[in-house]
């Protein structure tokens, strides 16, 4: 299920961002904090804000969100509480998707070993676009564009069911250039759990139900293919 | 008549490029550390001195053919005199000084004052005659009159030369000269001890003729010898008195020699850091391309770790001396500098346009990366400046002050968030292309507009048909990207092919693209 729900624990600057980014694609987005000066700084920004303490306590998360539906972002600027918040969770709530920032490498080694679904490693981050911008400035250009910018080019990630008209097909019977003016970028096998470009190798690889095809290209094709895949005649 | 045609000239001079590009080109040579030549020139005079002085020693038992005399007297004599007369050309510039005294005058209503600016001039001339660099180089021409035999062995004062050419020598020159007031006192105390244990001596053994001390040359020679605990024991007191004073003189020879010693191990002390410092700075000096890394933050630490992989030097600059230390600690090239100051550029002489690749603050305040950059386009304009931004609502004073490319650790982590909620996997799968943590990469290449028809050629080739895909092609005269070009796509100079492959693969295909010939 897509989630329809985001939850922020924290509310300082990268919060601010990612509320900002977020709240266009989520039903309901609600900020957490701790102390009295961040609740008051989200209230007077207008943001739907609550209070949480580190105990074992989400009724208030649980009264306010569908938690089947919610994702998590741990954005505490202290990197242990970040670390003790998502073990909390998780502890919790099983199934809940948590993405958690780290401020170094060490730090999101400790996010993994909590069973954060996806740590963003801040300095790594901010890191690779500098490297980035001045090794490959184009292609860095170029993807800024597809993945953050209002852009007619876009990646998806489809994933395949058992209806799905690609179910049991060969890799290379199909021609995603030529037939969706599509490229693909990669196949995730859920059985294998590795992430693989199928240009690296050249595998003919089976696809399957339960694999993620990660497509870039035009919105409109991006659409079609999706449609395609949930059995839709376009 | 003859001042207007001195001042005529030196305006000539003054505006003489032939003239000015002469003196330019001996000053490097003579005087500029950083000149390409420069070290050549400082190797070969120093062989010329070791040259000379090998002639000197040889001389001495054995028979040297005419030529290597002839050579050693007139030929490197010759050179020298000519390095002496160009320093002295150089040691101070002449028309500016006629051309400064001329309009000095013209503006306070005078009369030009010929005799004023040649006076200049002469005292100027004087005051490099008269340095002792310039009399060493002086004696070092004397053996030139080979005719005097006694002047030969000024072929030595050719070895003090040295300390023009070493950098090290230079060095523990202007060490020891930072002691000067210390070993001053030292000297003064020294002679003291010589001239009364001298005189006492003389005055107990003289009068002995048991003592072999007849002379207030012996007793001097006897004195010298005892305080620097030689003691070669040719002259020994044989009196009571005379003993007394030697147990004297012994006792204040051991602290003669423990000062000495410490003002030596207390200046090289006391410089350790600067010599450690202007080690660096040789070493960046000798960089052809580099990195410039303002600001030591853990970001800059992660950075420099990712671009190390493309074998570019990075030089970092750091107020902070604790930062400083830290960054040498990891191996790298840092320097104890403010980034924000003119003062250091000047100092360190960077060459912004050949030598710089790009500037990158990353200091960990907004109001630093601005004055740093502002600093730096005072110097250039050309160089490409990337910055990291800690407030998104200063972004703007950061194009402001020249800053090229700005990014912004807050909204990066706001995008992504968006797109790694939404879509988890395709967010791992780019971030994973881009990190070149897996054997496939996504990867630039830069085309011209003759590789067109091998380029689509090549794609349908089997090596690399469904193994290596080209995501599109950016046209840099139309800033356009054009997505999964077909083959009728035209391609231009300069555009450039960002391909998705593995990374063998891709230095194939470059290889392939750029061969002459059928494929």
């Amino acid at each position: 299920m897509k989630p329809r729900c985001a939850a922020i624990f924290g509310y300082n600057e990268y919060s601010k961002q990612i509320v900002k980014q977020i709240t266009s694609t989520f039903d309901n987005v609600g900020v957490f904090v701790i102390d009295d000066v961040e609740f008051l700084e989200a209230k007077n920004d207008g943001i739907n804000a609550g209070r949480f303490d580190l105990s074992d306590d989400w009724q208030s998360i649980e009264a306010l969100f569908d938690v089947e539906s919610l994702v998590v972002f741990c954005a505490l600027s202290d990197d242990a509480e970040n670390v003790f918040l998502t073990i909390s969770l998780r502890a919790t709530f099983e199934k809940l998707f948590i993405i958690a920032l780290a401020q170094d490498n060490e730090s999101m080694m400790k996010m993994k070993s909590a069973s954060a679904d996806k740590v963003m490693p801040i300095l790594q981050i901010a890191a690779n676009v500098i490297h980035d911008i001045l090794s490959k400035p184009i292609m860095t250009q170029v993807l800024h564009d597809v993945l953050y910018e209002d852009s007619p080019l876009n990646i998806m990630e489809i994933e395949v069911g058992d209806t799905s008209p690609f179910n049991g097909l060969y890799l290379h019977d199909l021609h995603f250039k030529r037939d969706f003016d599509l490229i693909l970028l990669a196949i995730v096998d859920q059985e294998m759990g590795t992430t693989f470009s199928f240009a690296s190798k050249g595998h003919n690889h089976h696809i399957d139900a339960g694999d993620i095809l990660v497509f870039m290209g035009y919105t409109d094709k991006l659409n079609v293919i999706k449609q395609w895949n949930d059995g839709v005649s376009v | 008549m003859i001042s207007r045609w001195v001042v005529g000239f030196a305006f000539f001079l003054h505006t003489y490029h032939p003239y000015q590009r002469t003196k330019i080109f001996f000053y490097n040579l003579l005087e500029n550390q950083n000149y390409k030549y420069k070290k050549s020139f400082d190797i070969f005079m120093m062989g010329l001195i070791l040259l000379s002085v090998y002639i000197l020693i040889r001389s001495v038992k054995h028979e040297i053919p005419h030529a290597w005399l002839l050579f050693n007297n007139y030929a490197i004599s010759l050179i020298f005199l000519v390095e002496y007369l160009l320093r002295f050309w150089l040691h101070s510039n002449s028309s500016k000084t006629i051309i400064e005294q001329y309009e000095s005058d013209i503006f306070l209503h005078r009369p030009f004052s010929f005799s004023g600016a040649m006076k200049t001039i002469f005292l100027q001339k004087i005051e490099y005659v008269f340095s002792p660099s310039a009399l060493i180089d002086l004696l070092a021409i004397m053996p030139f009159f080979h005719e005097f035999r006694l002047l030969r062995i000024f072929i030595l004062f050719r070895v003090l030369k040295l300390f023009r050419y070493a950098k090290s020598l230079q060095r523990l020159m202007s060490i020891l000269a930072s002691k000067k007031f210390e070993i001053f006192t030292l000297i003064v105390f020294t002679l003291i001890m010589i001239m009364v244990s001298s005189v006492l001596i003389y005055v107990m053994e003289a009068n002995n003729p048991e003592s072999r001390i007849n002379t207030l040359f012996d007793a001097v020679y006897w004195s010298v010898v005892t305080i620097f605990t030689v003691g070669y024991g040719d002259f020994v007191p044989v009196t009571h008195g005379g003993r007394i004073v030697a147990m004297m003189i012994i006792v204040s020879g051991i602290a003669v020699i423990s000062f000495s010693t410490s003002i030596v191990v207390s200046a090289f002390t006391e410089k350790l850091d600067e010599i450690k410092e202007e080690k660096v700075i040789d070493r960046v000096n000798a960089l052809k391309r580099m990195y410039l890394v303002c600001g030591f933050s853990p970001l800059a630490h992660e950075v420099i770790r990712k671009l190390h992989k493309h074998h570019v030097p990075i030089v970092v600059l750091e107020k902070d001396i604790k930062k400083v230390q830290e960054a040498r600690s990891n191996g790298l090239l840092a320097l104890h500098y403010d980034s924000a100051s003119l003062h250091t550029y000047s100092h360190l002489k960077f060459d912004f346009e050949h030598q710089i690749e790009a500037v990158i603050l990353l200091h960990e305040s907004d109001v630093s990366n601005i004055y740093t950059a502002l600093t730096i386009r005072e110097l250039t304009k050309n160089i490409a400046l990337y910055s990291v931004l800690q407030y998104p609502e200063n972004r703007k004073k950061l194009f402001l002050a020249g800053i090229n490319h700005i990014v912004n650790t807050y909204e990066l982590v706001g995008m992504m968030s968006k797109i790694i909620a939404r879509q988890p996997v395709a967010f791992e799968v780019i971030h994973a292309l881009r990190s070149e943590e897996t054997s496939t990469v996504i990867d630039e290449i830069i085309l011209d507009a003759e590789m067109k028809d091998r380029f689509y050629t090549l794609l349908e080739d089997p090596l690399f048909y469904q193994r290596f895909s080209v995501l599109g092609i950016y046209s840099t005269r139309a800033k356009q990207f054009y997505f999964n070009p077909h083959p009728d796509k035209s391609i231009e100079s300069g555009d450039i092919a960002i391909v998705l492959a593995n990374r063998g693969l891709i230095d194939e295909f470059r290889s392939k693209l750029h061969r002459r010939g059928k494929l």
